[in-house]
């Protein structure tokens, strides 16, 4: 089994151990000086020379419009403020929060970071994660109910980055015309009768990415709201027992299970994902007629398919009434903002610049008016003039007065719940889209569930 | 054991020691606290096993892990036994095709996520396309969104990136066999058949023994694919553990549980290694050609 060890010449032993260690003394020398210099240098700390450097995440679901505003503002910033310099990270939407909450968990996050406030907010603003910016004069030029999400004990922690973010029905007026329909239904009957002409004319009615869950939550919040008023989310808030089991959300889930058997949704609905664009492509691509979304679609479709939102051909509608229902047709429910809050792992330097930056920039007209241009509705009061002459004016508009006139906004539900209890909302209502649950199950696996944390 | 040997070992013991060994230790005491991700982790004591035992997700991914970790044995084993024992061989152009079996190899896990989804997609996939241009009907499925289909579908596509490196693993075990083998056998009359089953099968008994080890483990912890695909849905039909275990984590903000499901994963997949070695014979070492010239 052992070969002739006799078959080596003696001469290659024997220089083996000389040639190889100095082939390694050699080559760890290397790397000592190259790590001699490398500590030497260090990275840029605070007040190092002139300025500070500050590190900002940002959510995105792809190419917008409003990444090049933001990129915009942050040099005209450092123009303003020589010597600081803030670097920017556009972070994909689905894996934000783990990001996020692993770079919390380490101590060392990001000094400016996008937050939907809520729930997951104030678990960090417990743990001491979070710099309080007290109640300073300036966020009093935000429309206050904007911030509610992120007001805590009379504090505020973050301040809107992107606009309002109401969720209305979106849909394709071309398809609408070639279909017969004038306009969007109004009620929601008429709009289970509109889902059926429109499949008998060969067209998907209704486009849905529940392969993210969260877009299927949004019809849920709806109807909810639509049969029950608010108070029927405000009980499961509240973490009341039995609240899942109320006769609106039963309602609203079976309401949901007829629109599925209806066939509304294209094939594959509960496998496709927002983020890259799947299901607007199926609706300015003229398969599709509707989709549920948030506003922030309006934005990302102007960055998928320029011409079709400025020619027109994108409606906007309010979610219909449901007949006999306790809520109000005005009612909103999304996002009331989307924020901007700074980490209290940060150095007092950097802490100032970054206020520096949410109060210079971000809380200026100046800044809300290149975000109209990039299809956002601001939350500052009196933002109305400021979509005269844009190309997206006319949403704006409609947007902005009915945010102000909803009698409620209700906040996303996965953002206002628990981690815990929104991770399983989300799933089970999944699976009451696939059909394989039905909504009394549903409503007892969360009840079961309720003040888990 | 030589001073000499000790020297030797002790990087590659470091490194294990630090990267497997202490994180193992570490998920272990972990599973007896809970934590949320920030501050402390509080004391909990034997919650989060029990937790566990009566978990019905968790016992959902147990199957699902155990079926996915079955099929892909058996549809890579004897497809990887097949195209390495014909990459061995000698054939005209076998080069051009061996090269091209070798393709998946080379692209990124992520990468084979997306391409495959995008070619599954049942609106704008090229399937989907397919279907209409050929008009075969049974090509236009909700491939990933089906409770039925999913499964299959992510087990085919695992088998699709690691069926040629297990091809490779075959490719040279057959060539390790020597030909005299082969030439006594055929003089003593044997067919085609009887060449494969006496001589090339027992030959390759170490390599089906490497190359099931690794299938099995790999498929016990995989995670990659099946996160990007579905993450777990339709349902909880491609929830395996290593997803839940993630999710659970991550997403629920239950380190404590989440590392239960971690000891569990690596105490299955270390004792079914052990298993594997014991009962092939690997253990042994045994040379495979004795009495051989």
């Amino acid at each position: 089994m052992s070969p002739a060890r006799g078959s080596k010449p003696k001469s290659a032993s024997r220089r083996w151990p000389l040639t190889g260690t100095g082939a390694v003394a050699a080559v760890a020398s290397l790397l000592l000086a190259a790590c001699g210099s490398a500590a030497g240098s260090g990275h840029s700390g605070p007040g190092g020379t002139n300025g500070t450097s500050v590190t900002a995440w940002i959510v995105t679901t792809g190419p917008s419009p409003i990444n090049t505003v933001i990129n915009q503002t942050v040099s005209a910033f450092e123009k303003s403020h020589p010597g600081d310099h803030i670097t920017v990270s556009y972070v994909e939407n689905q894996s934000y929060k783990q990001k996020l909450q692993l770079a919390m968990g380490a101590g060392n996050p990001p000094t400016i970071f996008w937050t939907w406030g809520g729930g997951p907010l104030k678990q960090y603003i417990d743990a001491g994660d979070m710099q309080s910016l007290g109640h300073p004069g300036w966020t009093a030029s935000f429309l206050p109910s904007s911030l509610g999400a992120v007001t805590f004990g009379g504090n505020v922690y973050g301040v809107p980055i992107e606009g309002t973010q109401p969720v209305y029905f979106f849909y394709n007026k071309t398809v609408f015309a070639k279909a017969g329909l004038s306009g969007f239904p109004a009620t929601w009957s008429a709009l289970l009768a509109d889902v059926r002409t429109l499949k008998a004319k060969g067209y998907i009615p209704i486009s849905l990415a529940e392969g993210d869950q969260w877009p299927g939550l949004m019809y849920l919040e709806y109807l909810t709201d639509r049969i029950g008023g608010p108070s029927a989310f405000d009980a499961i808030e509240a973490g009341q027992a039995g609240a899942w089991s109320s006769p609106a959300v039963i309602q609203a889930l079976t309401d949901i299970q007829q629109l599925v058997r209806a066939g509304a949704f294209q094939s594959g609905y509960d496998s496709l994902h927002y983020s890259g664009g799947g299901s607007d492509a199926l609706l300015y691509s003229g398969r599709a007629a509707i989709q549920l979304m948030g506003d922030w679609d309006i934005s990302q479709v102007l960055g998928l398919n320029k011409s079709f939102v400025t020619a027109g051909h994108l409606g906007l509608a309010a979610f219909p009434a449901v007949a006999g229902g306790k809520g109000n047709p005005s009612d909103l429910a999304g996002n009331t903002a989307s924020y901007v809050a700074i980490a209290s792992h940060a150095t007092s330097a950097q802490k100032k610049v970054a206020e520096a930056f949410l109060q210079d920039e971000l809380a200026t007209s100046s800044y809300a008016k290149a975000s109209v241009g990039a299809g956002e509705v601001p939350v500052i009061s009196g933002a109305a003039p400021l979509f005269a002459g844009q190309q997206l004016a006319s949403y704006d508009s409609t947007i902005y007065s009915s945010v102000q006139q909803a009698p409620s906004f209700q906040y996303s539900w996965d953002q206002s719940l628990s981690p815990a209890e929104a991770t399983t909302m989300l799933t089970n209502l999944a699976q009451v889209f696939e059909l394989s649950q039905s909504p009394q199950k549903f409503a007892a696996t969360m009840d079961s569930q309720q003040g888990a944390s | 054991m030589r001073l000499a040997d000790l020297i030797g070992l002790t990087p590659a013991m470091t490194l294990f020691g630090l990267f497997i060994l202490l994180p193992l230790l570490a998920a272990f005491v972990l599973s007896f606290f809970r934590w949320n991700g920030l501050g402390a982790p509080h004391w909990a004591g034997g919650a989060n096993w029990v937790q566990f035992a009566h978990d019905p997700v968790a016992a959902t991914s147990l199957v699902v892990t155990a079926k996915v970790v079955a099929l892909s044995w058996v549809v890579q084993t004897p497809l990887s036994l097949a195209l390495g024992l014909f990459t061995a061989g000698h054939q005209r152009y076998r080069a051009v095709y061996a090269a091209c079996y070798v393709l998946p190899l080379l692209l990124s896990t992520a990468g084979i996520a997306l391409m495959w989804e995008a070619l599954l997609d049942p609106n704008f996939g090229g399937l989907a396309g397919l279907s209409h241009s050929l008009n075969l009907g049974f090509l236009q499925q909700n491939w990933l969104g089906n409770a039925n289909l999913a499964l299959y579908v992510i087990v085919a596509i695992i088998a699709w990136q690691f069926i040629p490196f297990h091809t490779l693993l075959y490719q040279m075990g057959r060539r390790q066999i020597p030909r005299v083998l082969y030439e006594a056998a055929t003089l003593d009359g044997a067919s085609g058949w009887q060449l494969f089953w006496r001589v090339t099968l027992p030959q390759l008994r170490y390599t089906i023994a490497t190359s099931s080890t690794l299938m099995i483990v790999g498929a016990l912890t995989y995670f990659d694919i099946i996160y990007i695909m579905t993450d777990g849905g339709p349902g909880y039909t491609t929830r395996v553990l290593s997803l839940d275990m993630y999710q659970a984590a991550f997403q629920q903000d239950q380190f404590g549980y989440a590392s239960v499901l971690a000891v569990v994963l690596g105490v299955l997949g270390v004792g079914i290694a052990m298993l594997l070695i014991r009962f092939t014979g690997f253990a042994s070492m045994e040379s495979q050609q004795e009495g051989a010239a």
